[in-house]
């Protein structure tokens, strides 16, 4: 522990603070290493892990990508949307399903996603591709990525997305100095036609109840949510991965309930 | 309620009429000739004036004119030229001086014209709405087309989009700024990229604990600003004190050109120094300040005139309340006339007592400091201070809230038995010719900076080798990196936790500890107050009566480590006031030098401090009617100190006895703590004496005879072995952990002081010693041979220069 950060401990316990800072101690002894972190569950330090394996291709300094293609029984043609709100069709090639996962809830410049999921239509197919960063200077690469697959003409599908994860996608835009492509395109916040009809019904509007009992999707071994700044927190402290790609498959199962949930709601007549 | 009779009902000298402020201080004076210790005129002044310039945009020309405003006073037309000119400015102006139109014209000239925005920082929010209220009424009258909101916790979350977007003039606070813009700052990024000025009004507040987090915002608002890639122009206001610009430049630091002439005319205005008479003249007794402020408070609300009492405390403002309450709110029937007004009240109670004093159905408010800005609250004819509020420029600051148009106003100033204040009102020269006190920042004190540093990092990330003010980042960078909030990567470190740390961060404290107060009568659960993490120990402990709205509540139940006081409402005809003692350890010497025959030092000392009971006080009378125990943790506290030691040889020469010479340091530390209060601008609580030895294994109180009593580290009485080391030693600390600034200053003064101190006991009318010079003494030890404050002289004037 640094003299400065000792001294700054004790002030903070005479101005009345629980000292909420916890680090470990400065040792190198293993087993005292792991009783510390044990009885604190923040991984202060890197444990150099022997799972590391991250999916996908490194396609730019830290940035990883992956697609997979599935076969969907019936594609979309041209959507009805109004039930969304959006008065003039939208043709099914336009539509991108996205989703990041971010550091944490807490909002603001210091929350940003360390992945971005996107899904579409090609041709018959259901095209699912991810975005994960390794490291924070990869965050740039990630966002021109994900720029350069959307155009004028896309159409966003998202859940809870125009409050959350747009707003937040601007802010990393911003930070980054780029143009947020997100600006200006229309958006397809499931969400709110969900809540409109279901609100009451069910016992929430989450995602993972609207699969249920919309999709009669069950997850299993599924990472929630609140899990993931953690898991990529380890992973970039030089943990295990072994959750990182739990939140993948976290993050895809979430765009294929997206797309389900869409087509579901626009035959509803 | 067994109010006392009211003598003064009758009285002949209640006005009949309302009346103005120099009727009523010409009675005072003739009838209380005797309490009056100074009495002055503050003349009006003949306004000097300058014509409109005329490169204002010709709109807004037109608009001032149709609100009445042919031509500026000339402290405006200066403002005008010097922000034209690229400068930050600083004006220095006194209330109701139209200040706020030295930075409305430049503001609105740059949003009419190139569509440049602004953000104006008010210390409170009544404060922003007034403001708001004022530019509508100006956008109006011209047809401007500019734009301007509040934007503070009140402002609903639909309407926030459309100020960030739209607002040409956004009206805010520092919290605000701090809390909910700079960590957002990417949805106000359009706002930055325009921000032309930033406007701080009121800087005078923001000195010590608030002013050293306002300096560290204002550096993290630069930082954004260099994000958006814009240097915003500054215009600071200030009311008097002694260093405006020094002030102005360390808040901002960046050069400012300062305007320090008012050009406004003002309206006379009387003033007086009250002395409470003695009522004991043995002890040298006098009645209480609360006595003599209760009696003319009643007096110019039965004369018809509006009035303001500032109270020290928050207690005081409770006790004074009832006591008004008594006399004119009996009838529960009738609305209220009396209100008290503080920290510590939620919100909305105090929005609703500046609206009933606006409208004129209160005759009579009770207030701490809170009042001393500008909030809107009215016209009013008199202002009654409750003791002095601890610096020259506060007092005037007070009386200036007193003041209409076409009429003369009063101030009395009504001196408590605290030696300062008998100091002040003794010595009307001083209080007259004095120049107001400085104001200080330490924007680098380290859990003020290590805060702040946090937060700068959650709003972008530190790169290389990037300063923070003066500071060099990189070992704090690795602390909050340690702490687990950062990540560093490369050269940049990244926020990378789960939280947002501008919400763990009040301006208000060093570090927010705070206590909250529940009420649990009848079966409720309900907080009704707040109070600091230092205060607690002094004023929530078990027993402890606590009033709000001068309301008592008795504390049943302290949850220290919960920061929870469980109080229930109760009748008793007491309050309560707790004992405490300190005991002091140097830790680190940064800087001594040769004082006289003895030394003063400058550096880092431990300091812990005792609560072993409180004394229980009865209302009206005063008498002391019991004691009570207290349970609670010793507060401890790392902080700065100035202190003057003299060594054994040198005081067994100087005195019979080491009694006599611990007696002689206890009224010296007494003294200086006087002196050194008042040179800092210090609240009297922020800067706090102790005798001790310097080497921290005793310390020294005044016992009940108000001798000098070793105590050991445990705080027993204790007896000095003949043989053991013997270096009496006087501290004076900044009461603050990790310290605030205070002493720094005092320690290059340290010559300045003790020639103070001296000046000050020799001049004091007492015989023996009093509360004005050397602290309380007893009858016995008036006479003799070798007064407290004989010896009190001759500790001091080992320490004057050779």
């Amino acid at each position: 522990m640094s003299a400065l950060l000792q001294k700054l401990r004790g002030l903070r316990t005479e101005a009345g603070l629980a000292a909420p800072v916890i680090a470990p101690p400065a040792s190198t002894d293993v087993r005292r290493l792991v009783q510390f972190r044990a009885k604190h569950t923040r991984p202060a330090l890197p444990i150099a892990s022997l799972d590391r394996e991250v999916v996908g291709e490194e396609i730019a300094p830290g940035l990883r990508f992956t697609e997979t293609h599935a076969d969907w029984p019936s594609p979309p043609g041209i959507i009805d949307a109004r039930f969304a709100r959006l008065d003039d069709p939208v043709h099914g090639a336009n539509l991108m399903h996205f989703d990041t996962e971010t550091t944490g809830l807490a909002g603001g410049t210091g929350t940003r996603a360390f992945m971005i999921g996107a899904a579409d239509w090609v041709g018959e197919r259901f095209r699912i591709r991810q975005l994960t960063i390794t490291s924070m200077s990869a965050e740039a690469s990630m966002l021109r990525t994900f720029a350069s697959w959307l155009n004028p003409e896309t159409v966003l599908v998202s859940y809870n997305g125009k409050c959350y994860d747009a707003p937040l996608l601007a802010t990393r835009y911003r930070l980054a100095r780029l143009p947020n492509p997100l600006m200006g395109l229309r958006h397809l916040d499931l969400l709110h036609p969900v809540r409109r009809r279901w609100k009451g019904v069910w016992e929430n509007c989450r995602l993972a109840t609207v699969e249920r009992q919309l999709l009669g999707v069950v997850r299993e071994d599924d990472l929630p949510g609140s899990e993931a700044p953690a898991a990529w927190l380890t992973y970039l402290r030089g943990g295990p991965a072994t959750n990182l790609r739990r939140v993948a498959h976290h993050n895809a199962q979430d765009l294929r309930s997206l797309a389900g949930v869409l087509l579901h709601m626009a035959r509803i007549p | 309620m067994n109010a006392l009779p009211d003598r003064y009902a009758s009285d002949e000298l209640v006005l009949r009429h309302p009346g103005d402020g120099r009727t009523l201080a010409q009675r005072l004076t003739k009838r209380y000739a005797a309490r009056i210790t100074g009495a002055f005129v503050v003349p009006g002044r003949e306004g000097s004036y300058a014509s409109l310039p005329d490169d204002l945009p010709p709109a807004l020309a037109q608009a001032l004119r149709s609100r009445g405003i042919e031509r500026l006073y000339s402290h405006q037309a200066e403002a005008w030229a010097a922000t034209q000119s690229g400068s930050h400015v600083a004006i220095v102006t006194p209330t109701a001086s139209g200040k706020s139109l030295c930075y409305t014209l430049p503001v609105v000239t740059a949003a009419m014209t190139q569509r440049a925005k602004a953000l104006y920082l008010f210390p409170t929010k009544a404060l922003a709405q007034d403001q708001v209220a004022e530019l509508l009424e100006l956008n109006q009258a011209g047809g401007l087309g500019v734009k301007a909101f509040t934007f503070d916790g009140d402002t609903p979350g639909d309407a926030r989009q459309a100020i960030r977007l739209h607002g040409d003039i956004v009206v805010s606070n520092p919290d605000m700024l701090h809390q909910a813009i700079l960590p957002h700052h990417t949805k106000w990024a359009q706002f930055f990229e325009n921000l032309r000025y930033v406007v701080i009004d009121e800087v005078h507040t923001y000195r010590g604990v608030f002013g050293s987090h306002v300096a560290n915002v204002i550096r993290r608002l630069k930082r954004v600003c260099a994000f958006y890639g814009v240097t915003p122009q500054f215009i600071l206001c200030s009311a008097t004190i002694g260093n405006p610009q020094e002030h102005a430049e360390a808040l901002i630091e960046d050069a400012v050109t300062a305007i320090t002439e008012s050009g406004a005319p003002t309206g006379d205005k009387h003033v007086l120094l009250w002395n409470p008479p003695v009522v004991n003249p043995d002890l040298g007794l006098r009645a209480s300040a609360r006595s003599q402020t209760n009696r003319i408070a009643r007096l110019a609300i039965k004369s018809g005139m509006k009035t303001l009492v500032f109270a020290q405390s928050r207690t005081m403002v409770e006790v004074l309340t009832k006591y008004l309450k008594d006399v004119f709110d009996h009838d529960p029937r009738k609305p209220a006339r009396i209100r008290a007004y503080r920290g510590g009240y939620l919100p909305k109670e105090r929005r609703a007592a500046e609206r009933e004093m606006r409208a004129g159905t209160i005759d009579g408010i009770v207030s701490t400091s809170a009042l001393e800005l500008g909030v809107d609250i009215g016209g009013l004819d008199v202002v009654v201070l409750n003791g002095y509020p601890g610096s020259v420029a506060a007092t005037w600051q007070r009386f200036g809230r007193a003041g209409r148009r076409q009429q003369s106003a009063l101030g009395v100033l009504v001196a408590s038995s605290d030696p300062l204040d008998q100091y002040l009102v003794r010595h009307p020269e001083f209080f007259q010719d004095a120049p107001p006190e400085h104001a200080r920042i330490q924007p680098d004190q380290p859990l003020i900076l290590l805060d702040h540093i946090r937060c700068a990092a959650f709003e972008l990330p530190f790169v290389g080798d990037e300063m923070f003010g003066t500071e060099v980042t990189t070992p704090w960078l690795d602390v909050l990196g340690e702490e687990g909030v950062l990540h560093r990567e490369g050269d940049r470190w990244e926020w990378i936790a789960d939280s947002y740390p501008a919400i763990a961060v009040s301006l208000r404290s060093v570090a927010d500890g705070n206590f909250v107060v529940v009420d649990r009568t009848n079966g409720r659960q309900t907080i009704i107050a707040e109070v600091d993490y230092t205060a607690a120990p002094v004023t929530l402990y078990e027993g402890a009566i606590h009033m709000i709205q001068s309301v008592p509540y008795q504390v049943e139940r302290l949850d220290w480590a919960g920061r929870k006081a469980y109080v229930t409402r109760t009748q008793v005809d007491y309050y309560t006031d707790a004992i405490d003692y300190t005991k002091l350890k140097v830790l680190d010497c940064f800087d001594t030098s040769d004082a006289g025959c003895g030394q003063a030092h400058h550096g880092e000392v431990h300091v812990v401090r005792r609560v072993p009971g409180y004394k229980k006080i009865r209302f009206y009378s005063h008498e002391n009617i019991g004691y009570g125990p207290v349970n609670l943790p010793d507060q401890e506290l790392h902080t700065t100190a100035v202190w003057w030691q003299l060594a054994a040889v040198v005081l067994d020469a100087a005195f019979e006895d080491r009694q006599q010479a611990l007696d002689g340091f206890l009224g010296a530390a007494y003294a200086l703590h006087i002196v050194a209060t008042v040179a800092v601008m210090a609240e009297a609580r922020d800067l706090q004496k102790s005798v001790g030895s310097g080497d921290g294994t005793w310390f020294v109180s005044a016992d009940l005879s108000g001798r000098g009593q070793i105590r050991g580290i445990d705080g027993q009485p204790a007896a000095l072995a003949a043989n053991a080391p013997f270096t009496p030693t006087v501290y004076l600390y900044d009461a603050f952990p990790g310290g605030i600034g205070l002493s720094e200053p005092l320690f290059h003064r340290r010559e300045d002081l003790v020639a103070q101190a001296v000046t000050l006991i020799e001049r004091c009318d007492c015989r023996g010693g009093c509360p004005a010079c050397v602290g309380p003494v007893l009858a016995a030890d008036e006479d003799a041979a070798t007064t407290p404050k004989a010896l009190a002289l001759r500790v001091l004037a080992l320490w004057v220069a050779l």
